[in-house]
C-alpha cells in the first residue's frame, strides 16, 4: 500500500516551519542589559561575549513544527491507493464506430453494447481508451479515466449521422497508445467495415507499429438500402415563367422493388407518388419541376419509403435554395436576337442589360464599376479597347459571355489571349450547318436540358464561323461531327463561355427556338460571380461564411426554425460555424435579428449509404509497420489512480488536521503554564 | 564689545531641551542653541569678526568711484573714500568624533553624545557663517574609508553642506580618535582653529600624539569634551550586565560595588586629559548631555576674545 497526494503543491505550505525555527533562533533583549560607553573603566579585562545560537525550548519547537507540518500535509490531501494496480499489462484502444452507415440495423448500439460488457471483464492491469468515430475523431474515454466514468461516457454517446475517416481514428488511437504505459498495445475496432472506407485510405503509409489489431467481424451480408442523396437544384427561366428544376440521386440495392417518394418545398407539397424500383439500375435520377416565385428562398425535403430498408436514416434529402438577385450585363454585341432577348420587357426581375456603344469603349473602360457579365460579339475585339474590357473583366472574376460572329486577323490574337486557337489559314470550305448533338449534361448550363420539359437542344441548329479549338478550356456543346461549338474557358479568374457561332438569323436558328431564354439566362447565371459559400453541408461539419462588411454584424446565430443551437462571433467579416449533427435544413441570423439571412442543407454523405462492407481489408495490413525483431517494451508502473469521491471516503486528511490542531492546542497549554510558572 | 561672554543664571534656565527636540532638522536646532545663547550675551560679539567699516581718506586719482562718500562730498564739498577693515583670515574646521561610544544616551540626556557634538557644532558653524569666517569640517564613520571633508568657505551654501554632513553622520565602530587627529593633520594646511568634538573615550597617551601634531603645526584648538552623566557619576544601581558599545564586550556588574573603583580610574582619565591639554595651551571643556550647552559655547567666545 502506497499513498498518494490529491493537492501535493499545498505542500508548500511545509515551508511555514521556517518561522518558529527563525522564533527560537532570534536574538531576544535581555532584560539587564546595559550598553554602555565606558565600560573600559569597570574593570581592566571585560570578559568575552559567548553567546551562540542555539534552540530553546526544544518541546515548543517540536511542537510547533509537527503541528505546521501536520496541517500542511493535511491541506495537500493524502490518500491510500493500493500497490498491485500500479502494473499496466496492457494499454488497449477501443474504436467505436458512430458513422451513419453504422447505424444500420443497429449496428452502433450493438457494438457499444459489447464495448461495455469487455470493461465489466478486464482487470485493472489493462489501461483501456475509446475513440468515437465521427467526423472529427475524439477521445471519448482517456486511459485516466475511471471504469465508471468510462461506462457512462460510452451509455451518453448518441448516434451520429457524420461520416468519418477510419484512417483518422486508427491515427488518433496509435498516438493515445505511443503515450501509453502498457507492456502490450492493443486497438479493438468495432465498425462496420464499410468498403469505401477501407478502399478509398487503403494507400496511406504505414504507420502502426507494435500495435496488435483486433477487428469485430463485419457483417454476414450487405444490407438492403434505399436513399436518396446530392439534390441539386437550378431556377430555370422560361421566359414568362420561373420554375425551379430538382434532381436527387435515388439509390437501392438489397432487394428494394418498390417506393413511395415524397416532395415538399416551402411548405407545400410537391410530389407524393410511388416509383416501382425493381429491374431497376441501382442508382436513379430523379427529376422534378415546378413554378416557385424567384424572390422568395426555397427551402424543402424530398423522401423516400421502402422496404427493406436498415438505414433509414438516409431516406430523405434537404435543400435550399436563395432568391433570384437581378444581375446586371453589360451587351456589346449589334446581334438583334441577343438585344431582344436581353431587353428589359423579356429579362424584367433577372437581368438588367446596358447596352455600350462601340464609339464610348474609351469612356467605358474608365468606369469603376463594372457589370456582372460582358456579352460581346467578336467583331468588336478588332477594338483594342474592346479586348482591354474583356481582359479586365475576366482579371477581376467577372464572366464573359463571347459570340464568334466573326473571324478577322485581329481577332486570332485575342482568342489566343483568351485560351483558344483559330486555324492558322482561312478555311477555303467554311463549316457546315450542323445541329447540336452533344452536350455536357452534367454542366449546370446544360444540366436542366436533359429533361425535356425545357426543350430539346437537339433541335437547333448552328453554322460555326469557323473551327475553334480550345487552348485552355473545355467543349461543353459539340456537333454531329463531333467538332466543339461552345466551350467554358479555363486561363481567368473570371469565367469564360466562348460560342463558336453567332447570333444571327443567319449562323443560328437557336435564338427563336424554346430553349434559348433558358439557355441564355443559365449561361448568365452561371457566369456571374457567385458567393462562394456553399448551402449544402454534411452533419458535424465546419464551414466559414463570409458576411457582408455593412452592416456590420457581431454574431452569427445557427437557427432549427425558432430555436436558437449557437453563436458564433464574427471576426473580420467571416464566421467559422459548425453544423448540426441532425439532417435538415437550419436558418442564420444575424446578431440579434430573428428574421432569417439565409439557410443551409445539412445532408448525410452519400458514400454512408453504401451498405457494402469488405471482410479482409487490405489498409489494416498495410497500415502496419513489420518490425518482427523489435522489443516489447517493459511493463511500466501507473499512477494507481482512485475516482474522487474515493479519495474523500478516505478519512487520512481529517486525522491530519486534527493531529495538528492538537499539537497546536498542546503547545498553546505548555505555553501558558510556563508564563504561569515564571 | 562685550568685556566677558558671561551667561546668568536666569538665562541659562531658558534653555529646554524639549523644544529643542520638538525642533526639525539640525540647522533650526543650531539656530535655537546659538541665538538663544546670543540673546543671553550682555553685549553683541558681532563687532570685530565682519567686514566693517573703518574710516575715509582723500580721494585719489584710480579710486574706485563707487566707494566714494558722496553725502560727505555735499556735505563738505571734498571727496573721501571708504576704508573697511579686511575681512578675518582665521579659517575653523569642525572635527566630529563618530565612534558607537558616542551613541550612549544616559536616562536623563537630551540627546545621545553625538547629537549633542552635532548641533554644538551646527550652532557653531551658523554662527562663524554669519561672521563672515571660514567654517569646514572633518569626521570619520567608522564605517568609512575616507572621512567627511568639507573644505573651508565663507560662501552662503557653506551652511547647507556642513549641516548636510553632519546631518549623515552615524555612530559605528571602535576609537577612531587617533586616526582622525592623523587625518586632520594631513587635511588642514593653514593656520586654522580647529574645534574638536569628542567624548574622549580614548587612552590619553594614544590620542596626545595626534594632537601635539597639530600644536606643532600651529594650529589652534579647541576641545569640546561631550559626556554623559552616567558617564561622569556612574549612578546604576542594580546588579546588571554591560556591553561595551563599541568592542561588544560584556561584563556583569555590580554598580555599587564597582562604582567606587570606576570614579577613580575616570577621574584619572580625565586628568590625563586636562594635564595633556594644559600642556599643549588647549583650551577645553565638558558638555554634559544632560545640561544647557551653553556654557560650552562662552568658553568659545571667551577663548576668541582673547586672541589679539
Amino acid at each position: 500500500m502506497n499513498f498518494g497526494l490529491l493537492q501535493p503543491w499545498l505542500l508548500l505550505g511545509a515551508i511555514a516551519v521556517a518561522v518558529p525555527i527563525w522564533l527560537h533562533l532570534r536574538r531576544k533583549e535581555e532584560p539587564n542589559l546595559v550598553r554602555f560607553s565606558a565600560l573600559r573603566f569597570l574593570d581592566d579585562s571585560p570578559q568575552a561575549r559567548s553567546r551562540p545560537l542555539h534552540l530553546r525550548d526544544l518541546v515548543l519547537l517540536a511542537l510547533r513544527l509537527s503541528a505546521l507540518l501536520l496541517v500542511a500535509a493535511a491541506f495537500a490531501w493524502p490518500y491510500r491507493r493500493e500497490p498491485e494496480r500500479a502494473i499496466v499489462r496492457e494499454s488497449r484502444v477501443y474504436i467505436l464506430d458512430n458513422t451513419l452507415s453504422q447505424q444500420a440495423n443497429g449496428g452502433f448500439g450493438r457494438d457499444r453494447t459489447r464495448i461495455l460488457d469487455e470493461l465489466d471483464r478486464l482487470g485493472a492491469e489493462i489501461q483501456v481508451a475509446a475513440i468515437e468515430l465521427t467526423a472529427l475523431p475524439r477521445v471519448a474515454v482517456g486511459f485516466g479515466d475511471d471504469r465508471e466514468v468510462a461506462r457512462q461516457r460510452l451509455r451518453d454517446l448518441t448516434p451520429s449521422h457524420q461520416r468519418g475517416s477510419y484512417l483518422a481514428a486508427f491515427r488518433q488511437a496509435h498516438n493515445l497508445l505511443a503515450n501509453s504505459l502498457g507492456q502490450q498495445r492493443r486497438i479493438v475496432f468495432y465498425g462496420d467495415h464499410q468498403a469505401n472506407q477501407w478502399t478509398e485510405e487503403v494507400n496511406s503509409p504505414p504507420f502502426l507499429e507494435r500495435v496488435r489489431l483486433d477487428v469485430a467481424p463485419p457483417p454476414a451480408t450487405n444490407a438492403p438500402t434505399l436513399a436518396l442523396a446530392e439534390p441539386q437544384l437550378q431556377r430555370v427561366f422560361l421566359g414568362d415563367k420561373a420554375v425551379v428544376h430538382f434532381t436527387a440521386k435515388l439509390t437501392h440495392s438489397g432487394g428494394v422493388t418498390r417506393g413511395q417518394i415524397t416532395l415538399r418545398a416551402n411548405d407545400q407539397l410537391i410530389l407524393n407518388r410511388p416509383v416501382d424500383l425493381a429491374g431497376q439500375p441501382e442508382t436513379i435520377v430523379l427529376q422534378a419541376q415546378w413554378e416557385v416565385d424567384p424572390g422568395l428562398w426555397l427551402r424543402g425535403e424530398a423522401g423516400i419509403e421502402g422496404a427493406p430498408d436498415a438505414l433509414a436514416r438516409d431516406n430523405r434529402v434537404f435543400f435550399v435554395l436563395p432568391p433570384v438577385r437581378v444581375g446586371r450585363v453589360a451587351l456589346l454585341a449589334r446581334s438583334p436576337y441577343l438585344r431582344l432577348a436581353l431587353s428589359p420587357e423579356v429579362m424584367r426581375g433577372y437581368w438588367a442589360t446596358r447596352a455600350i456603344e462601340p464609339a464610348q469603349l474609351g469612356e467605358e473602360l474608365g468606369r469603376t464599376t463594372d457589370e456582372d457579365v460582358l456579352v460581346v460579339e467578336s467583331n468588336y475585339l478588332q477594338s483594342h479597347e474592346a479586348r482591354q474590357l474583356v481582359g479586365r473583366y475576366l482579371e477581376q472574376g467577372r464572366g464573359v459571355f463571347l459570340l464568334l460572329d466573326r473571324v478577322a486577323p485581329a481577332i486570332h490574337g485575342a482568342l489566343r489571349e483568351l485560351g483558344f486557337a483559330l486555324p492558322a489559314a482561312p478555311d477555303p470550305t467554311p463549316p457546315a450547318p450542323a445541329r447540336l448533338q452533344y452536350f455536357f449534361s452534367n454542366h449546370p448550363v446544360f444540366h436542366p436540358f436533359s429533361s425535356p420539359d425545357y426543350g430539346s437542344l437537339l433541335e437547333v441548329e448552328v453554322r460555326p464561323t469557323s473551327r475553334l479549338d480550345a487552348l485552355e478550356g473545355m467543349p461543353l456543346l459539340f456537333s454531329e461531327s463531333g467538332d466543339g461549338l461552345f466551350f467554358q474557358g479555363t486561363k481567368f479568374p473570371g469565367r469564360l463561355f466562348v460560342a463558336a457561332f453567332g447570333l444571327d438569323r443567319e449562323q443560328t436558328s437557336w435564338p427563336t427556338h424554346l430553349t434559348f431564354i433558358p439557355f441564355l439566362d443559365l449561361c448568365l447565371q452561371n457566369l456571374r460571380p457567385e458567393d462562394a459559400t456553399p448551402l449544402e453541408f454534411e452533419p458535424g461539419a465546419t464551414a466559414v461564411l463570409s458576411l457582408p462588411a455593412e452592416p456590420p454584424v457581431r454574431e452569427v446565430v445557427l437557427r432549427d426554425g425558432t430555436q436558437e443551437l449557437r453563436r458564433h462571433p464574427v471576426d473580420q467579416g467571416q464566421a467559422q460555424i459548425r453544423l448540426p449533427d441532425r439532417p435538415g435544413w437550419y436558418a442564420l441570423t444575424y446578431d440579434t435579428g430573428i428574421v432569417p439571412e439565409r439557410f443551409v442543407a445539412v445532408n448525410p454523405s452519400p458514400k454512408e449509404s453504401q451498405l457494402t462492407y469488405l471482410t479482409a481489408p487490405d489498409a489494416l495490413r498495410l497500415w502496419q509497420i513489420e518490425r518482427p525483431n523489435a522489443a516489447a517494451p517493459a511493463p511500466a508502473a501507473l499512477p494507481a489512480r482512485l475516482s474522487l469521491a474515493a479519495i474523500w471516503q478516505q478519512r487520512l486528511w481529517w486525522w491530519l488536521l486534527v493531529a495538528g490542531l492538537g499539537a497546536l492546542a498542546i503547545e498553546t497549554l505548555w505555553t501558558s503554564l510556563r508564563r504561569h510558572s515564571v | 564689545m562685550i568685556a566677558s561672554p558671561h551667561l546668568t543664571s536666569s538665562v541659562l534656565e531658558r534653555f529646554d531641551p524639549r523644544v529643542l527636540a520638538a525642533l526639525e532638522g539640525l540647522e533650526l536646532k543650531a539656530r535655537y542653541v546659538m541665538e538663544g545663547f546670543l540673546a543671553g550675551l550682555h553685549a553683541s560679539p558681532f563687532h570685530g569678526f565682519s567686514v566693517e567699516f573703518s574710516d575715509y581718506r582723500d580721494y585719489q586719482p584710480g579710486d574706485d568711484l563707487r566707494h566714494l562718500d558722496w553725502r560727505l562730498f555735499a556735505r563738505t564739498d571734498r571727496l573721501h573714500v571708504k576704508r573697511y577693515l579686511q575681512e578675518t583670515n582665521v579659517r575653523f574646521y569642525l572635527v566630529c568624533d563618530t565612534s558607537a561610544s558616542m551613541a550612549y544616551r544616559g536616562t536623563r540626556a537630551w540627546g545621545t553624545k553625538l547629537e549633542v557634538a552635532r548641533i554644538l557644532a551646527a550652532a557653531l558653524a551658523w554662527f562663524l557663517l554669519r561672521q563672515h569666517d571660514a567654517a569646514g569640517l572633518v569626521a570619520w564613520s567608522g564605517s568609512r574609508a575616507a572621512p567627511h571633508y568639507v573644505r573651508p568657505s565663507q560662501q552662503p551654501a557653506q551652511l547647507g553642506l556642513v549641516l548636510g554632513q553632519l546631518e549623515a553622520l552615524r555612530p559605528a565602530g571602535g576609537p577612531c580618535l587617533a586616526r582622525l587627529l592623523d587625518q586632520t593633520a594631513r587635511l588642514v594646511h593653514r593656520r586654522s582653529v580647529i574645534l574638536f568634538f569628542s567624548d574622549l573615550l580614548e587612552p590619553a597617551e594614544d590620542v596626545a600624539l595626534g594632537f601635539k601634531q597639530l600644536r606643532f603645526y600651529g594650529h589652534e584648538c579647541l576641545i569640546f569634551q561631550v559626556l554623559d552623566r552616567d558617564e561622569l557619576e556612574f549612578p546604576f544601581g542594580e546588579a546588571q550586565v554591560f556591553e561595551d558599545l563599541e568592542s561588544g564586550l560584556r561584563r556583569a556588574v555590580t554598580p555599587a560595588v564597582a562604582r567606587e573603583g570606576y570614579l577613580a580610574r575616570f577621574g584619572q582619565f580625565m586628568a590625563h586629559h586636562q594635564e595633556l591639554f594644559r600642556s599643549l595651551e588647549m583650551p577645553a571643556s565638558v558638555v554634559r548631555t544632560d545640561e544647557n550647552p551653553w556654557e560650552a559655547l562662552a568658553m568659545f567666545l571667551a577663548q576668541r576674545k582673547r586672541r589679539p
